[in-house]
């Protein structure tokens, strides 16, 4: 063992000690905030939960609120909705972009994540006037899951892009000459390897969508998401089950990266190809 | 006369200002082993891409076994590939990579299974089925590579430098069991190599391109002993160069004036007294003595119909069954001579005579002269 190592009457260098410390200090400041909502979310006063008194009252309210049960519902819908149109758009872009040399190459990729600079507020605003006065359509879940797809094809293309430039497009030409059509090329060939990147622009547009505030709220109005009732209930206070919902999100959203991370430890799901 | 396996009539594909493939007609008989032979950028690739319909022409058309095929996408063509790169599924096993032609022609499983069981017999893949790509060897991958290319037994295989990838030894043994299974399927073969030796030792044919042209055409045979231009002398084999001018004309002969000598040399088509020529003799058509009694001093000189230079011996360069001798002329150019190691016993600055006969080799007119 050298430098570095924590142990008794061992030199660690000084260097080390400090990136350690850096280490630390960045996780608070990214986890804390996470931590203390859920630290509260089990405490009896939200205010001052210090010593912790042990309660569930605020995930008994939460689930007693039929309120909770249709926004987590629609939420639910439009995310995946979002997600499913995101990845769609994304994928397309990706491999357009990469199969088919241009010249504006830089543009076309620019174009698509554009909309990651425009602020949220923005883009509801714009949607639901462009739906309203233009295309004349009222706002609805659908409209709100095309809304929200907007950032979601940004970062999905992102993703996809960064798997695929390391997709060999020769393979193509190999399963066309020994008979596979398009279709049955992209089938049988592209999507085997790049899966692991259509699945991940789904999960993370699926979890903006089921995050986002501003835009669903310009697009759906009355029609409750989690979000908007946790922003509306903030009108009568920072009541507790807004930790208890914090809590879950946040659990949710964690399961499903540890999900991920178990299949990939255990081999049972290989996320990307088994290269040569 | 039955159809040609495969027929190329004045093909030509361009790439903006690059001609990639220029007017190209070819006929390639049914059991024929072909071998496409020229530099990096010749445009061999860019023609198997056009046969197998990876490209389209520019102009000309391409037939398969007679039927015009210059419109049909890659996947109706029924022709067989083999990368130069493998390009195995990474996904897939050996198994399902082997098995995917026959499965995108909707043949049935029983035989599939059947096709399958005795490509890997005559491969040599038995047992390797379960694995996947990157859990092979260099070797085992080119063999699941031609497995694929051969498990539908194609109209034709097209071969993309399907060697360069392996190391020496295990190349030169593919080299004799790729050429065994075309004889044995009789399958025609069209085989792109940069690489002289290979094209030799495995061909029927060897077409030798460049600049997307048939500089050459023809049996192996003729195209190394009887090369129709430079560019094709110093290409195929191994041959030393010398340049010079012509004095005298003599039939099918010429003198060649060559470093203050002259050397009996074949005449150029079209050649004059006092052309600038260029003239080639390959290393194992030369001899090499030691100088002895005779002396040195002999340079460029022709006596009883053989053509004699002296020089020193520079170096002896040994290859197992050959060694090369490198000869260095007075005026200071090299001669390489390719002969059995254990015929001579000379080292290294000992005065040497180098003997050839007299009009072999082959003599051109300098380019741009
Ligand atoms: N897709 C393409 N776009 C533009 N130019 C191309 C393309 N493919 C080939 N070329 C050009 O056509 C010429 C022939 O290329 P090709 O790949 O057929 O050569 P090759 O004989 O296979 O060479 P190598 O031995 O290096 O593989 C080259 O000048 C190359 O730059
Ligand atoms: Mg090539």
């Amino acid at each position: 063992m050298s430098a570095g190592s924590f142990g008794f009457g061992r030199r660690v260098a000084p260097t080390a000690i400090i990136l350690a410390a850096g280490l630390v200090l960045l996780y608070v400041f990214l986890y804390a905030p996470i931590l203390y909502v859920v630290y509260t979310s089990f405490a009896t006063d939200v205010v001052w939960p210090f010593p912790l008194d042990f309660t569930l009252t605020a995930y008994e309210d939460l689930f007693a609120s039929s309120l909770y049960g249709e926004a987590l519902s629609n939420s639910l819908k439009l995310a995946f909705g979002s997600a499913v149109i995101s990845t769609f758009l994304a994928a397309g872009g990706a491999i357009a972009v990469l199969r088919y040399r241009s010249r504006r190459r830089g543009l076309v990729m620019f174009l698509f994540i554009a909309p990651l600079f425009v602020a949220d507020l923005l883009i509801g605003i714009s949607i639901l006037a462009f739906n309203a006065r233009v295309l004349g359509l009222p706002g609805n879940l659908v409209s709100a899951m095309a809304a929200n797809a907007v950032q979601g094809t940004a970062f999905g293309f992102l993703i996809i892009l960064a798997q695929l430039v390391r997709y060999n497009w020769s393979m193509d030409d190999a399963a066309m000459v020994f008979g596979a059509g398009p279709l049955r090329c992209f089938a049988e060939i592209t999507l085997p390897t790049i899966w692991p990147s259509l699945f991940g622009a789904f999960l993370i547009a699926f979890i903006l969508a089921f995050n986002n505030l501003e835009i669903t709220f310009y697009n759906l109005g009355a029609i409750p998401t989690l979000p908007s009732v946790a922003w509306g209930s903030l009108r009568f206070g920072l009541g507790p089950e807004l930790f208890a919902l914090a809590a879950l999100v946040n659990a949710f959203v964690f399961a499903i990266f540890a999900a991920m991370y178990g299949l990939m430890k255990t081999g049972l799901v290989k996320f990307g190809y088994r290269g040569q | 006369m039955p159809n040609a396996a495969l027929e190329l009539d004045s093909v030509t594909r361009r790439f903006g200002p690059v001609i990639a493939v220029d007017r190209i007609s070819l006929a390639i008989e049914q059991d024929e082993f072909f071998a496409l032979l020229g530099p990096s950028g010749s445009g061999k690739t860019t023609m198997l891409r056009l046969i197998a319909g990876l490209e389209q022409p520019d102009e000309g058309q391409v037939r398969i076994a007679g039927e015009v095929v210059t419109d049909l996408p890659p996947y109706r063509r029924g022709v067989g590939m083999v990368f130069q790169n493998f390009l195995l599924f990474p996904h897939k096993t050996v198994a399902e990579n082997i098995v995917f032609p026959l499965r995108m022609q909707k043949m049935d499983r029983a035989q599939q299974q059947k096709q399958l069981g005795w490509i890997l017999e005559l491969l040599h893949l038995q047992g390797l089925e379960a694995r996947y790509p990157n859990e092979l060897s260099g070797g085992q991958q080119q063999r699941v590579a031609l497995a694929r290319g051969l498990i539908s037994r194609p109209a034709l295989l097209l071969l993309d430098e399907p060697l360069a990838n392996l190391d020496r030894e295990l190349r030169s043994e593919m080299e004799v069991e790729i050429r065994r299974y075309q004889k044995e399927l009789k399958i025609p073969f069209v085989y792109v190599t940069h690489n002289q030796e290979e094209a030799l030792t495995m061909s029927d044919r060897i077409a030798v391109m460049r600049n997307g042209r048939f500089e050459q055409i023809g049996a192996k045979t003729e195209i190394y002993t009887n090369p129709a231009s430079a560019f094709v002398a110093a290409f195929v084999g191994h041959a030393n160069r010398l340049d010079g001018q012509l004095s005298e004309i003599d039939g099918g002969l010429a003198r060649m004036n060559w470093a203050g000598g002259q050397l009996l040399v074949p005449r150029p088509a079209d050649a004059k007294s006092g052309d600038r020529v260029r003239y080639f003799i390959k290393h194992e058509d030369l001899e090499v003595t030691a100088a002895g009694l005779n002396g040195g001093g002999l340079n460029g000189h022709v006596a009883n119909d053989i053509n004699q230079v002296s020089g020193t011996l520079r170096d002896i360069i040994f290859k197992g069954q050959t060694a090369n001798y490198i000869i260095t002329l007075p005026q200071g150019t090299d001669l390489v001579v390719s002969d059995t190691p254990r015929t001579i016993t000379l080292k290294p600055s000992d005065p040497v005579i180098v003997r050839w006969p007299a009009g072999s080799g082959a003599c051109f007119a300098a380019e741009g002269a």
